[in-house]
């Protein structure tokens, strides 16, 4: 007996913290479903006794299908720039090592601890200066850009480090020119790592705020996260909207991710060598 | 003509000379291994007539091409890596006929060169395996064939063997060889294994610290040695080495220590000291006695079967290695006389002797 509570513990209480983590979530969901009397109850109820939904409602009385479109066209652009620009990068700086390499990685790094809040004035300014607040979308895709980038880059980097030199040399004697070996054998090696590392920058261009709320003012070009702050007013709150519009917002990020966790977790260079 | 020629070729790592003037001519379809100590440069040398590496000097011909400033696609070589480096994103036959596809080769054609050389190295039921599905002989077996798919002037081996097991590493040695003559191909091969060099070269080149200390015919390496690294290198069990001087008349040599002289196959300086080469298999047991008669006593005996390795020490302490074939009662603490055979089977041939100088190393009296 107390073996075998020995052999599960690890098991229940793995169990019990992930039940800790996905509890707003679950509570996200399950308010979504309860009427106005219900959800202002006190003691709360776990589970709704009486589910309404209002989904449809939300999702199309607030023009959910605009802010849906926006987002994913401020997540596309952002990822398009940052994969592009930054797998090169990180393949450039992944190949030598010297002084300069170290001052390119460490300003990356630099880069990469300035937070939003602090970087969105500055770069309000710039772009007021350019005129790219005219393209408020593209002002925010640049925006999660330079902030994306560094992190993919030293993802990338190290993943590109990881794929033995032998593979590269190989592919050239094999007749392979730098870019076929780049293209055709590291990336696809590489792949992964670019998947893991564009996953969790997407999500975080699709939760954008501070960038989205400061550059676009035209509600026609505003993304989801602007969308539900529209939810909290002056003087009330609509929980039960914001709940409802949280929970069609977060199900195709959360479909996404169970659907490429499979690709994301796999030994794919095992048996190159040796 | 696919002859490879490296006219003093060098190489440097900031101030490392890892190369210096390397000139080697390697005839079409010979075999050339080079050997050396890991270290020594081989590798790097292999990885310059690939274009993985450039020179810093000299000139390396490739047929009748200077192939310096070429990058590797177009050298038209083909290597094998010591890690096999197999792709392992692509199955077996992908990376059979990768060189292929960069080409531009039709996809029929494609399939239709991996299948023959799959039946050449016996790879046709793993046509659809990745390289991790894959045993240690079956991606070596892969790596040769992506070499030999494409036809290349001249096939590289980095060390090919080095992670096989023994038997399997015995029988792919043949197996190299064997498809080398069937290819007509030039072939270099890098290996630190001076048995395999033996076995499978028509022509080595011992290297040591970005030198050639000699090249030629092994045989000719194994009789003649132009020093004493060469003479310790070439063999196995390795050279025994006593120190000694040669006597006053220049054509006999005398061991530090010990009343023990010996004929000179040639004329050397009078009284320099020099080191003694003998090897283990020239030397023999024998009941007489006198100045040609090297006495030891045994510490160590290894059987292996076949033959025997004793290990003994002299009078002054030197260590002796002695092979005798079959199987003779010998213990720990014997002492025995040791005769050196003759080179040739006449009647007053000198005997199997090396005699190097102790300061540079060189062979003196040949």
């Amino acid at each position: 007996m107390f073996r075998a509570i020995k052999c599960y513990a690890p098991s229940i209480l793995a169990a019990m913290i992930v039940c800790i983590y996905l509890f707003p979530i679950y509570w996200m969901y399950a308010t979504s479903f309860k009427g106005p009397v219900e959800l202002m109850l006190y003691p709360p109820t776990l589970w709704p006794t009486d589910p309404v939904s209002n989904h449809w409602d939300v999702f199309n009385g607030r023009n959910m299908p605009r802010y849906f479109w926006n987002s994913i066209v401020i997540t596309a652009g952002t990822l398009a720039i940052t994969v592009t620009f930054g797998t090169g990068s990180a393949y450039a700086l992944s190949l030598k090592r010297n002084l300069w390499v170290e001052v390119a990685l460490f300003s990356i790094l630099l880069m990469q601890a300035l937070p939003p809040s602090l970087m969105v004035t500055p770069l309000f300014v710039m772009f007021n200066y350019v005129g790219l607040l005219y393209t408020p979308r593209l002002a925010v895709i640049l925006a999660l850009a330079s902030k994306s980038l560094p992190f993919y880059i030293i993802i990338c980097r190290s993943a590109f480090l990881g794929i033995p030199k032998d593979l590269r040399e190989a592919a050239l004697v094999d007749g392979s020119s730098n870019i076929g070996v780049f293209f055709w054998i590291v990336i696809p090696l590489a792949r992964n790592a670019i998947l893991v590392a564009a996953t969790l920058l997407g999500i975080q261009a699709m939760g954008d705020y501070v960038y989205s709320a400061s550059f676009i003012y035209d509600q026609k070009l505003q993304p989801l996260t602007l969308g539900l702050a529209n939810y909290v007013g002056v003087s009330k709150t609509d929980w039960a909207g914001i709940m409802t519009y949280s929970s069609i917002m977060v199900t195709p990020i959360l479909l996404t991710f169970m659907l490429l966790q499979r690709r994301l977790v796999s030994g794919l260079t095992a048996g190159a060598l040796k | 003509m696919v002859q490879v020629i490296l006219e003093g070729v060098s190489k440097s790592f900031g101030t490392y000379k890892a190369l210096t003037e390397i000139s080697v001519h390697i005839q079409e379809r010979q075999f050339v291994a080079l050997i050396g100590p890991s270290g020594c440069g081989k590798s790097t040398l292999l990885r310059t007539i690939a274009g993985l590496d450039d020179v810093s000097g000299g000139r390396i011909h490739i047929g009748d091409t200077i192939v310096n400033d070429l990058p590797p696609r177009l050298r038209d070589v083909a290597m094998v890596f010591q890690s096999y480096a197999l792709y392992p994103h692509m199955n077996v036959e992908q990376n059979l006929t990768y060189a292929l596809r960069v080409q531009g080769r039709p996809k029929t054609e494609r399939r239709r060169a991996a299948e023959e050389v799959a039946v050449v190295l016996g790879l046709e039921q793993l046509l659809d395996r990745f390289p991790r599905e894959l045993s240690g002989g079956q991606r070596q077996r892969v790596a040769m064939g992506r070499a030999i798919i494409r036809q290349p002037k001249v096939f590289l081996f980095d060390e090919p063997l080095s992670n096989l097991d023994a038997e399997l590493r015995v029988r792919m040695r043949a197996e190299i060889r064997a498809l080398h003559d069937r290819l007509k191909a030039t072939s270099i091969y890098v290996t630190h294994d001076q048995v395999e060099a033996m076995t499978m070269a028509d022509h080595i080149v011992v290297l040591k610290a970005g030198h050639v200390e000699q090249q030629g015919h092994p045989l000719d390496l194994y009789d003649r040695p132009a020093n004493r690294f060469v003479a310790g290198f070439i063999g196995s069990p390795s050279m025994n080495f006593l120190p000694g001087f040669i006597g006053k008349d220049g054509q006999s040599v005398a061991l530090d220590g010990i009343d023990v002289q010996f004929p000179l196959p040639g004329r050397a300086e009078p009284g320099i000291p020099v080191d003694v080469g003998i090897r283990p298999e020239h030397l023999t047991i024998t009941d007489s006695t006198g100045s040609n008669v090297l006495p030891i006593q045994i510490f160590l005996v290894e059987a292996t079967g076949a033959q025997m390795i004793v290990h003994g020490r002299t009078a002054r302490g030197d260590i002796v290695t002695v092979v005798v074939s079959g199987r003779t009662p010998l213990f720990h603490g014997d002492r025995l006389g040791l005769e050196v055979s003759a080179l040739e089977a006449t009647p007053g041939a000198p005997p199997a002797l090396h005699v190097f100088d102790s300061k540079d190393g060189r062979a003196v009296a040949r």
